[in-house]
């Protein structure tokens, strides 16, 4: 009997911690239906209830709010990056791994000693290197920023590609396959889970990141922006007392689908993550 | 160094020893291939001679010629007033010249690199010849880059992006902290230009009206504490939460974890903000605690001021930074609670039954086994994930846009007791334009974070092929 | 509307200081022969410039403008931008709006001055930091008005700096006052701080203001009898720390002290009027349908209420705040840019601006027509408001100072540490 109550005890402590977990997503969930469109401090629940933010978010694009374009820039480029940066990541791993070349091991330490300056700063330098290629305000920028220094992301999968024994390697060198075909053929095969963890995070980039897109798109026409830097200056002060509601419908209709590719694809994830700290 | 000389030497040596074909790649690259039946390799690296030259000369001199005094000419304009055009000088562009400048040099390294390889390629292929071996066709070039070359097909896209996304910012960044760019000199209208190590004397100075070293001697500490702190909460806690939902006991696993795992989709400016709102001063946090008594209680206990109404969860030190790393733990356990599971489900299960054979109960165990061995795994991704919230702008910079510190000298530098090394930096480009300063601050914070990679530096680009190498 | 060009004598100061302005060597007999050439063209009519430019326009004009994000603002200002472009039929306009929150405004334009807005509003205490950035255009000449004869006094001035106009005064109602509601306070309760206090902890309500914010910490200061100024370095001379700033930050802090005074951020501010907790507050015409909506019948502005220093009522001062349309240094074709926002800022455009927001105009034609309770609480306080002339190392402490009243830290040493944070050197 003592077993039952330590289950439910256990049960009831986990249920818990999901409560105050979800304490806020519940307040932005509730906070969709409210009538009163700003933030409202003092009450959990909106006095009253309607559906009309979502016929706004998904039908009526206005001045400030243009749900529908976001997503599609968003996925646009979510997309474009992620097919990018997964080949990079890819690519990178592979020859840091297998491939033992000159000058291998400084380019390795110079590319983790690049990855501490705090990017923050050399956004304007960015911004003007864009500019001098002609790419601000455009998609392609854009993809460019969030791809273009993935290759240094490469860590994790190698670590993951050093636990593939390199009796593989060397066995398929003997039977005269080429570097490139046990790069396309053997190796980029096994390491799905991995392709999947990189996929997900690089898709994620310019769904979550509003600093540096804030400074590259100088459109000032909502249609031209991502979701992030969408939502993001709804909040800004002549704003957020008519569009909170907005940006809270906006904030949970992307965190929908994010949120299932999360839980469908947690066994990838997981094994991702770890995948290239597991060794042997 | 003597790697450096040899390199030279080497070139000194294919020059002199070389014969007409070598020599005459001095002048035009492509020349040593001409002479050895490999046209096409010859007509490409001509090409590729003439057009770095050209650029060098036609894109980057006028750049690269103004690099020591960022520019002279200060724009001016004349408007007429009845024809309502405008005219405007020639005018230099400070910043322009720096990045332009900075390429140029770059280019122009690359290019010697190029040029002193090209040489030294050259003459091997004279010796070949010299020696009766297989010279490359074109063919056999374009074969070996599938081949024993594939790392250069492989890593060279991603390192021109990685040059042009991190490489030329970063130098540019380092190079804004030896100027005086700030509101006063601001491009393209007004010129900035070298002053030396006058902003990193500021940074560590302290005096009543330049506060700079005060500020940030504390800054960094809170930076230094925040990281430590937040990465080892976060981990224990996402390894303590994984433990439980892994545990025989527990039913619907995967619903729990599910659950936590939501929090992960929405967007964390999304609910960082929220959660500001909900925690500030006026917000329903507060208003639930004084309608339940829990503002009265905290003053009784002396945790407020007798004359606070409300509890200042993101307003005051202490209370904010308490809360900060609070709120970093609800966003950070899902994701590492995540990566526990992974590792958890790895541990070889024998050693633990051996333990509890032995009569090892679960603290025992989990303390003795399960810690050391996930510590052994995740190691050096702990060091990477302390950088990462050494830099770590989101959860800082929403939850605290607003807070005001009542620190005099922290605020004359524009800095407040919340405030990371990098949403400090962040604000002073942002809203005060000091570019200098913020410069500065961003080369300290990337010597300490290097310094603490240096800690873990060979395990963590070691790997456990090092050894079939060599 | 005015067809004269602007008199000889403000062309030729305007054709020297196009010279001068830009620190280049002013060369003495060309100034001088241009102005003698502009004197003698002086009574042409504007027509022929205007007729020049059209002349010499091809193809489409494209003009950014970038103004507040709001609703009533895009609307009122794309109904303006298609006038504009069909007062000249002759001339193919593409003319696109942007949405940018003016708070923010300086630091998007000046991100990329070359890719901001050919012409965009923003509100006075921007209008240093775009100058010293070289930002704006300088107003060289008028051609459709004369803001000197339009246009009162104090908003062209505020336009001004350094002696030279950037700006087109637009708006002039955007300093601050109290709004209350009048179904619960008397007209003695809102005269002063100790009163409107003491009656709004008998009614159990708040009321306040954002004291923790330089921009209105200023008026408490500067009604005691402080002063803050700005040297021509853009540091600040401030006497806060005199006797009379201690005894007025003590003032300020016992009034704070009390639990119906709030500082309450502007979210915070919404929030708690919808609730009908705050019954008074110091704020502006950005906020007037909010106070409006949540008083009712018992909506009501004054101006700011007095508080005791010394034993003596003060009358609490303010910055008079102004919105101005500024044309971009590096608009691409300033002629026009010029010409738009002059058509913005003339009487009628103030108008309909007026009626679409309820913002004050500073045409003097157009402002005799517009009356509300907020702006004639503007009205009532602007004797006691005072022009933004401030650098920008005054911000970051004020703000902090402002916070210590709040948290009744005040003292001699707060008060010191704070003016030498306002007052240090800028390099």
């Amino acid at each position: 009997m003592k077993k039952t109550w330590k289950i439910i005890g256990r049960h009831l402590f986990l249920a818990l911690l999901v409560f105050i977990w979800l304490i806020p997503i519940f307040w932005l969930v509730v906070t969709t239906f409210s009538t009163q469109k700003g933030i409202n401090t003092n009450h959990f629940f909106p006095e009253h209830w309607t559906l009309s933010n979502y016929n706004w978010l998904f039908f009526h694009p206005d001045a400030a709010g243009n749900f529908p374009a976001w997503f599609k820039n968003s996925m646009i480029i979510g997309t474009a990056s992620c097919i990018i940066s997964t080949c990079f990541v890819i690519m990178t791993a592979y020859a840091f791994s297998f491939i033992d070349f000159k000058g291998r091991k400084q380019l390795m330490s110079f590319s983790l000693i690049l990855g501490m300056f705090p990017g923050v700063l050399s956004m304007i330098a960015m911004y003007f290197i864009l500019k001098m290629l002609g790419l601000t305000d455009s998609v392609v920028g854009l993809i460019i920023l969030y791809s273009g220094a993935s290759g240094l992301g490469y860590l994790i999968l190698k670590g993951f590609f050093d636990t593939i024994p390199t009796s593989l390697h060397e066995a398929a060198k003997l039977e005269g396959a080429s570097e490139a075909t046990i790069f396309t053929k053997i190796v980029v095969p096994l390491s799905k889970p991995m392709i999947v963890y990189t996929v997900i995070n690089s898709f994620l980039n310019p769904w979550m990141d509003f600093v540096l897109v804030r400074l590259m798109i100088k459109s000032k026409d909502p249609q031209d922006w991502t979701m992030a830097l969408g939502l993001f200056n709804l909040l800004q002060r002549a704003l957020v007392n008519q569009y909170f509601t907005y940006f809270c419908c906006g904030g949970l209709m992307i965190a929908v689908p994010i949120s299932a590719l999360f839980i469908i694809m947690q066994k990838f994830y997981v094994e991702g993550v770890t995948g290239g700290a597991v060794k042997g | 160094m003597k790697k450096i000389a040899n390199y030279f030497k080497d070139f000194g040596y294919a020059v002199a020893h070389g014969d007409i074909w070598v020599k005459l790649s001095l002048l035009i690259m492509g020349a040593g291939y001409f002479g050895r039946k490999q046209i096409a390799r010859g007509i490409l690296m001509t090409l590729l001679q003439v057009g770095v030259i050209s650029s060098i000369f036609g894109v980057f001199m006028p750049y690269l010629s103004k690099l020591n005094t960022l520019g002279t000419v200060q724009r001016e304009e004349v408007f007429d007033i009845l024809t309502m055009k405008k005219t405007v000088n020639d005018y230099d562009n400070s910043l322009l010249i720096l990045l332009f400048g900075i390429i140029g040099v770059l280019v122009i390294v690359a290019f010697i690199a190029l040029y002193i390889g090209n040489i030294k390629a050259v003459y091997r292929i004279q010796k070949m010849k010299e020696d009766g071996e297989h010279i490359n066709s074109f063919l056999d070039d374009i074969a070996s880059f599938k081949n024993e070359r594939f790392h250069i097909t492989l890593l060279t896209l991603p390192s021109i992006g990685v040059i042009l996304i991190n490489v030329i910012p970063i130098l540019f960044m380092i190079c804004i902290a030896f100027t005086n760019y700030d509101e006063n000199h601001q491009p393209p209208t007004y010129l900035f230009t070298w002053i030396g190590i006058k902003n990193f004397v500021n940074l560590f100075t302290t005096s009543q009206t330049i506060t700079f070293g005060y500020a940030f001697v504390r800054v960094l500490a809170w930076t230094l504490i925040w990281a430590v702190v937040a990465t080892a909460t976060t981990f224990l806690g996402g390894i303590l939460l994984a433990q439980f939902i892994n545990h025989e006991d527990t039913h619907f696993k995967g619903m729990w974890r599910s659950l936590f795992v939501i929090t992960i989709g929405i967007p964390q400016f999304v609910t960082l903000l929220l959660i500001s709102k909900m925690f500030g001063d006026s917000g329903i946090v507060n208003t639930f605690c004084s309608n339940v008594g829990i503002t009265e209680f905290f003053r009784n206990i002396g945790l407020l001021n007798p004359g606070d109404s409300f509890i200042p969860f993101l307003s005051k030190p202490g209370w904010v930074h308490v809360n900060i790393i609070l709120v970093n733990i609800w966003i950070g356990i899902p994701y590492q609670m995540l990566v526990a599971t992974g590792i958890l489900m790895n541990i070889p299960s024998d050693q633990i039954e051996s333990a509890k054979i032995d009569g090892a109960n679960k603290f025992q165990i989990f303390w003795k086994i399960t810690m050391p061995y996930v510590l052994f795994i995740t190691g050096p991704s702990l060091i990477q994930s302390v950088i990462q919230n050494i830099n770590n702008f989101n959860v800082i910079y929403l939850l605290t846009y607003n807070y005001k510190t009542t620190n005099m000298a922290m605020a004359n530098s524009h800095a407040n007791e919340a405030d990371l090394l990098i949403t400090w930096l962040f604000r002073l480009t942002n809203e005060y334009s000091n570019f200098k300063m913020a410069s500065a601050i961003g080369i300290v914070t990337f010597i300490i974070c290097s310094a603490l990679s240096l800690l873990t530096f060979s395990r963590m680009i070691g790997g456990d092929k090092e050894g079939v190498y060599r | 509307m005015k067809k004269k060009l602007v008199s000889a004598l403000l062309v030729s100061t305007m054709a020297v200081s196009a010279f001068v302005g830009c620190g280049a060597a002013a060369d003495d007999t060309a100034a001088t022969e241009t102005a003698d050439a502009t004197e003698e063209q002086a009574e042409a009519s504007t027509e022929d410039a205007i007729a020049n430019l059209i002349a010499a326009t091809e193809g489409t004009v494209n003009i950014d403008l970038w103004c507040s994000e709001t609703e009533e603002y895009q609307t009122v200002m794309k109904k303006l931008c298609d006038d504009f472009a069909a007062q000249y039929p002759d001339v193919d306009f593409n003319i696109t709006l942007g949405a940018v929150s003016e708070a923010d405004m300086k630091d998007r334009v000046l991100e990329d001055v070359e890719a901001a807005a050919d012409v965009f509003i923003f509100p006075d205490d921007q209008l240093e930091a775009l100058v010293k950035a070289g930002a704006l255009n300088e107003v060289a000449a008028q051609y459709t008005y004369d803001m000197n004869e339009t246009d009162t006094p104090a908003t062209v001035e505020a336009a001004q700096y350094d002696g030279k106009q950037y700006g087109y005064p637009f708006t002039a109602s955007n300093g601050y006052f109290l709004y209350y509601d009048k179904n619960q306070l008397s007209d003695e309760d809102v005269a002063s701080w100790e009163a409107l206090t003491a009656k709004a902890e008998e009614l159990g309500k708040e009321v306040g203001c954002e004291t923790a914010n330089g921009w209105y910490l200023y008026g408490f200061f500067k009604g005691a009898g402080c002063s803050l100024t700005e040297n021509e370095d853009q540091s600040n001379n401030c006497d806060w720390n005199n006797e009379t700033g201690l005894a007025a930050a003590e003032s300020l802090q016992s009034i704070a002290s009390s639990k119906a005074y709030k500082s309450y951020g502007n979210d915070d501010l919404l929030a708690n009027l919808n609730d009908g907790k705050v019954v008074a507050y110091v704020s502006g015409t950005w906020n007037v349908n909010a106070f409006s909506e949540a008083y009712g019948d018992g909506y009501a502005a004054t101006k700011l209420p007095t508080f005791k220093v010394n034993g003596e009522d003060k009358q609490m001062a303010s910055y008079s705040g102004y919105k101005f349309v500024g044309v971009n240094a590096y608009a691409e074709n300033t002629g026009w840019s010029m010409l738009l926002a002059e058509y913005l800022t003339n009487a009628t455009s103030q108008e309909a601006v007026y009626e679409a927001t309820g913002e004050g105009p500073s045409n003097t034609e157009a402002l005799a027509k517009a009356s509300s309770p907020a702006l004639d609480a503007l009205a009532a306080q602007s004797e006691f408001a005072e022009l933004q002339r401030v650098g920008g190392n005054y911000w970051s402490p004020a703000e902090s100072l402002g916070k210590n009243i709040l948290d009744g830290k005040v003292s001699q040493q707060v008060l010191d540490d704070a003016v030498a944070g306002i007052t240090q050197p800028v390099e």
